[in-house]
């Protein structure tokens, strides 16, 4: 048996998973969705206006204790990634098999990857990035504008 | 109606959000003091941009709304919808607030290491408030359509 069969098939027999799907209470399925959103928008934010500081934009701004922001970041990014998870296992098979499913996992990946690659490098960071960490924070804009260009255009594939 | 149309103006209005939320976020967050090596006043320097953004996601979210209006104004009117409304509005207040009573001025002075007066630290506590409930409200849009 397929491995995304074996998933949706625990997520059926799930108690949790299944109130989850079927509940019509705000408090179920679209409670998860609010964090995963709110979670989302803080995270990419934060970042993308840290990326825009080290492209050079806003340049009266420190920034080495730019990385003093990394801590918020990171409870954005497990907050994202945990309610991601959970809305996933209520409809493993759909969500999964999306066309854009696996561009929007890269796109995410890659952005976890620039956060913590970027985190060590801002503290260092004096008056003007060097090119590759104006490099890593390109890649970075790109890739959180990405993740959230192809989660939105998946919901109407 | 092509169907990429509603997934480019969301994508549009969530990336304007993004920016949005990240400058205001990162204002209120080192008011309230975080990253304390943050001065204050480059970090306000980034409001024009959070106007600019702020624009983009009313043209977009008017655009979204005239697509679907059922689910937002109704009739019957959306609870969501309202609720949004009425914060945005409250948040104006707060920003008017802001910078009516002179804070905005104030913090501007607030340097590098140096903590903001429990006045600011209260408008930025509102200010996250109140956006968490904006982003509350547009999330339950589609949940509590035409529940009025």
């Amino acid at each position: 048996m397929h491995i995304v069969d074996i998933l949706q098939q625990w997520s059926e027999n799930s108690a949790f998973f299944t109130w989850l799907r079927e509940s019509s209470s705000i408090w179920a399925y679209p409670m998860v969705f609010f964090i995963h959103t709110l979670a989302l928008v803080f995270t990419a934010g934060a970042s993308v206006i840290i990326d825009a500081r080290l492209l050079g934009a806003a340049r009266r701004l420190p920034i080495p204790p730019l990385s003093r922001l990394f801590k918020a970041i990171w409870i954005g990014i497990t907050l994202t990634v945990v309610s991601g998870v959970v809305m996933l296992g209520t409809d493993v098979q759909t969500k999964l098999m999306n066309t854009l499913f696996p561009l929007k996992m890269l796109f995410v990946f890659a952005a976890i990857v620039l956060t913590a690659v970027l985190r060590n490098r801002v503290a260092s960071t004096e008056s003007s990035a060097s090119p590759l960490v104006r490099v890593l924070a390109a890649a970075s804009l790109v890739c959180w504008c990405g993740a959230i260009a192809a989660g939105k255009f998946a919901a109407y594939l | 109606m092509k169907w990429w149309f509603v997934p480019l103006w969301k994508t549009v209005h969530y990336f304007a959000v993004s920016g949005l939320v990240g400058i205001v976020g990162l204002i209120d967050l080192r008011i309230l003091g975080v990253a304390k090596g943050l001065p204050l006043r480059p970090l306000q320097r980034l409001m024009p941009w959070a106007v600019v953004s702020f624009l983009v996601t009313a043209v977009s979210g008017y655009a979204l709304s005239r697509i679907d209006p059922a689910n937002t104004i109704g009739p019957p009117v959306n609870v969501a919808y309202a609720a949004k409304i009425l914060f945005l509005v409250l948040i104006g207040l707060n920003d008017v607030l802001y910078f009516a009573t002179g804070l905005k001025r104030q913090v501007d002075g607030v340097g590098a290491g140096d903590s903001t007066s429990a006045s600011a630290k209260i408008v930025a506590a509102v200010s996250i408030a109140l956006w968490i409930g904006v982003v509350y409200w547009s999330r339950m849009l589609t949940f509590l359509s035409g529940a009025i």
